[in-house]
């Protein structure tokens, strides 16, 4: 499925481990923001290694799911950040 | 699902905060990209890449295999890391299939059965006249059956091919590509240049399947085991060749997405270059995405899936669960 995480969290150090994990899962889009396609098991296993990380009283992290990838269209006002490609 | 990556710049691959990252220089600065290491499925390498042990011991630990092509985009090796999935009951069993002639002489009939399969259904897709085709299917098919040796195989094998190559110039009808003769080492005209290029590659992809079950990839059946190869995965290629590679050759030039601008003209256009060898790999990942449902397992699968369950079925047939049949596109 699809997914895109956004995250706000208050402490940098915890910040920056949660992007750490986000990176060995998803892609990168925007500032606090990632994305992709991933397995709903992957995605338990994420979301897990982040539950250990961040503070519940005051980190708050968004999952936005769309079960089929081809439902999801992305348009892109101004410059495109990071573009997912697996050619290299 | 993890993706395959085709990495066609210069560059360095490494291992940086618990991920993998490839650099490049583009306008005099680096650029980083990072690949997830969760979502990595194996990576082809064709551009001249620099990578450390601690990269290749991190991939390692997420069992990702990376394959090596030299300049000219000839496979020169891959890098398999330690295989965890091993099974010595089943390498038991591989090795008493090989041995015992009548078993060994039943797969690799499978083999060829489900290459004619495909080659058969290849031409009957592009609409050849049947009367063209009817040596192949009347005369030699039915020889496939009655053959004792792996070597009296190869030959009836040989002959359909001949005639199959032949064909390909009524499929194809650009004289660019004028299919001659099939001449593999060094392949001699583009489009000889095509097929041993999207060969290589397949045999790969293959590899890649088999070194995610317990089956050990250089005990082989219709290829003798002897060779300093991989030849399970030649032996499983016969089958796809002419399903996932030859209607993409078809489809390429036909459709003119593929011209002779994408052959390296010094070397004869007998090689593709980095450009038509982009596009090739586009619309080779394309067709490995592709699903179809499955009338088994009642889900769609795509057709690098279906490498994967023909992997499966030959470990049913090894342990004796299942008598292995070829895979049959059914639509």
């Amino acid at each position: 499925m699809f997914v895109i995480i956004t995250y706000d969290i208050t402490d940098d150090r915890r910040l920056n481990k949660v992007r750490k994990v986000l990176k060995r899962y998803l892609y990168w889009s925007q500032l606090s923001c990632f994305e992709g396609i991933i397995t709903e098991g992957k995605l338990a296993q994420c979301m897990a290694e982040i539950d250990k990380i961040i503070d519940k009283k005051e980190d708050s992290i968004y999952v936005y799911q769309v079960k089929n990838p081809k439902n999801i269209k992305k348009k892109v006002l101004g410059i495109e950040k990071s573009y997912i490609d697996n050619f290299l | 699902m993890p993706k395959r990556f085709y990495i066609n710049s210069n560059g360095r691959l490494k291992r940086k905060e618990n991920t993998i990252y490839f650099e490049t220089e583009q306008n005099g600065e680096t650029a980083k990209k990072v690949l997830p290491v969760n979502d990595i499925d194996s990576i082809y390498v064709f551009g001249e890449l620099d990578i450390n042990t601690k990269a290749l011991n991190y991939l390692s630990q997420y069992d990702i295999p990376i394959h090596f092509y030299n300049y000219y985009g000839y496979y020169s090796g891959s890098f398999l890391p330690r295989k965890k999935n091993v099974s010595g009951s089943l390498l038991v069993e591989q090795v008493r299939h090989y041995l015992e002639e009548r078993e060994r002489q039943y797969l690799a009939i499978s083999f060829i059965e489900g290459a004619v399969f495909h080659i058969l259904r290849n031409l009957k897709k592009n609409k050849i006249p049947e009367e063209k085709f009817e040596e192949i299917e009347k005369e030699f098919y039915p020889k496939v059956f009655e053959t004792n040796t792996p070597e009296e195989l190869m030959a009836v094998e040989g002959n359909i091919r001949d005639r199959y190559y032949q064909l390909f110039n009524e499929i194809i009808k650009n004289p660019d590509f004028y299919m001659k003769k099939r001449e593999k080492r060094p392949p001699d005209n583009p489009i000889n240049a095509l097929i041993s290029f999207g060969n290589s590659i397949l045999y790969n992809t293959i590899l890649t399947e088999i070194y995610r079950t317990q089956l050990d990839p250089t005990i082989s059946y219709l290829h003798s085991p002897q060779e300093k190869r991989f030849s399970l995965s030649l032996d499983l290629a016969e089958i796809f060749k002419p399903f996932i590679i030859d209607p993409l050759i078809f489809s390429l030039i036909n459709t003119k997405k593929i011209t002779l601008k994408d052959f390296d003209k010094d070397l004869n256009f007998a090689y593709l270059n980095e450009n038509g060898r982009k596009k090739f790999l586009k619309a080779y990942e394309e067709r490995l995405n592709k699903t179809i449902k499955h009338r088994k397992l009642k889900r769609k699968v795509s057709y690098r899936q279906l490498i994967r369950l023909e992997c499966y079925k030959l470990i049913k047939h090894f342990i004796g669960d299942e008598d292995y049949k070829p895979f049959k596109a059914w639509w």
